[in-house]
């Protein structure tokens, strides 16, 4: 797959809930590999259905998706576990298992892919270097600082070298420095080829990192820009 | 490692991290199990003594006059024959002039007088035949009526009939019993499991995000389901096990006017079920109980 190859193509899709909300309407996409993208709106606006779709969490009403060579419209359930390892998530609340230490936490992704207990050692280790976190591998989550959690979640959600980082909200609780030290960290997962979709309400951070901006209002793409700014 | 052994070694990490559900689990099945091992003693050593009565119940078949001792011989193979025929007698008129004075007049002593040598039963030679089952009594009684040479056979039936349908109504009740215990237990290791699994729910929907499949996220809880189950069956089966012998000593002393008609079952043929059937039934509903709880979990974290 080279970098002019879309990775995440959606066409026409529409999120109807069982509610009868229509969460996303008509969107078309396509996200090229290597891409980093933000996506942008006021709460409510869709941005999460987004997300949401893309984990195949939730089944489009209309229109058709594929993301890393997999038809999300027409996937059997079955095919899910092996979609997902495709993908790295990332979450506003961290997500880590309290009772494990930082090195199983990251290892778990290792584990449900069936890693050999060396090669997983040796990777573990890789990352939480990467992620500037060598030294605690034998911390639990509760001992570390919000962005020293996420520096978890991140290194998790990469050890398993995915295709795509989908991450939302990453900055949501942490301040500012913390909040820019995440950023930073993505982009450098980026530089090493990951596609990043990053769903956020800091203004700060996106006109900051001069990425493309999807702007979505009322489960609609109002606006696509490469280089873009919040809100533009 | 493997995801089997992740797997194991998490279910019992899970065990441990959850030891007060564990022990709520298995104090339930052992409970549940308990309850099951002494229905099936009880039933198996009741039916093991209806057996004995069955058996002691028995057909006289008498033979027509004048008949020779080669044609009784060859009526008792004919009736040897028989599927369900366990033991066959010769009892001849002697014999059953005597056995009749013994339970007649055991305390008369006129009867020496009034008879004398005479036999009044001098025609009544006959074989004593025991059945296998005494529900199958009127079929064999048919059978032997066609013999040549035999007159009339004698059956037991009010006796027969009784024992076999309460043989029949005590099966009922226990299976009845049996299966609303197991199903109890399933629902309360259900419950159970479903109250450990709903704390690790994040821990479920973290595993699926990563892309586990259904096996890998289960397999603990599984492991954790089935061991509490054996734990839950292993209990039971220790105290039954010192009880057992202990009780029927116990029963056997204490009432000994009845004792001739107790027979109970060994104790090594007890457990020679017991064991087997209380493992696979305590390890089965750790199974079903667990699979139950986190498919409906695993479903949930997907949508």
């Amino acid at each position: 797959m080279n970098e002019n190859t879309s990775l995440i193509r959606l066409k026409g899709v529409g999120v109807r809930y069982q509610t009868g909300t229509e969460a996303l309407k008509d969107i078309d996409l396509e996200v090229k590999k290597g891409e980093f993208v933000f996506m942008v709106g006021s709460s409510g606006s869709g941005k999460s259905t987004f997300i949401k779709t893309l984990l195949g969490e939730v089944k489009a009403s209309s229109g058709k998706i594929a993301v890393a060579g997999y038809p999300l419209d027409k996937m059997k359930r079955k095919k899910l576990p092996f979609y997902r390892r495709k993908l790295g998530v990332v979450f506003q609340e961290f997500r880590l298992l309290n009772d494990r230490n930082i090195f199983e936490n990251v290892a778990l992704s290792q584990r449900v892919i069936g890693v050999s207990k060396e090669r997983m050692k040796k990777n573990v280790h890789a990352m939480l270097e990467m992620v500037g976190l060598a030294d605690k591998e034998k911390a639990y989550p509760m001992e570390l600082s919000g962005g020293e959690q996420q520096r978890v979640a991140i290194a998790r959600a990469m050890v398993n070298r995915p295709e795509i980082l989908l991450a939302d909200e990453p900055t949501g609780n942490l301040d500012p420095e913390n909040s820019w030290e995440i950023m930073k960290l993505l982009e450098q997962m980026n530089r090493l080829g990951t596609t990043v979709i990053v769903v956020t309400h800091n203004d700060d951070i996106v006109n900051r990192m001069k990425k493309r901006v999807v702007t979505v209002q009322k489960g609609k793409i109002v606006s696509d820009r490469d280089r873009g700014g919040y809100g533009q | 490692m493997s995801t089997l052994g992740y797997g194991w070694k998490q279910g019992l990490k899970n065990i441990w991290q959850n030891r007060l559900f564990s022990l709520a689990a298995i104090g339930t099945i052992a409970t549940c199990l308990f309850m099951f091992g002494l229905f099936y003693v009880l039933i198996s050593n009741f039916r093991n003594m209806v057996y004995s009565a069955e058996s002691n119940v028995g057909l006289t078949v008498f033979f027509k006059e004048g008949i020779s001792e080669r044609q009784i011989a060859f009526i008792g193979e004919e009736i040897k024959a028989c599927e369900d025929v366990e033991e066959v007698k010769y009892i001849s008129a002697e014999e059953a002039w005597e056995n009749f004075k013994k339970e007649m007049y055991a305390e008369d002593d006129e009867i020496e007088d009034t008879f004398g040598e005479d036999n009044p039963l001098a025609n009544s030679a006959s074989y004593e035949v025991y059945l296998k089952d005494v529900s199958n009594q009127n079929g064999i009684i048919h059978l032997i009526e066609k013999i040549e040479g035999v007159r009339k056979v004698n059956g037991s039936s009010v006796v027969a009939n009784g024992l076999s349908r309460f043989n029949m109504l005590v099966t009922y009740v226990s299976v009845t019993v049996i299966v609303l215990l197991l199903l109890i237990s399933v629902f309360l290791i259900h419950t159970a499991v479903a109250t450990g699994i709903r704390v690790r729910s994040n821990e479920i929907s973290i595993m699926k995000y990563i892309g586990a499949t259904d096996m890998f996220v289960s397999l603990p809880f599984v492991v954790e389901g089935m061991v509490i189950g054996v734990i839950g069956a292993t209990i039971p089966l220790v105290i039954l096990r010192m009880l057992y012998e202990r009780l029927i000593a116990f029963i056997l002393s204490h009432f000994s006017v009845i004792s001739r008609w107790l027979t109970f079952v060994p104790l090594t043929e007890e457990f020679r079920v017991l064991i087997p059937v209380s493992l696979l039934v305590g390890a089965g509903i750790g199974f079903v109980g667990s699979m139950v709880s986190v498919r409906k979990h695993i479903r949930r974290a997907d949508a």
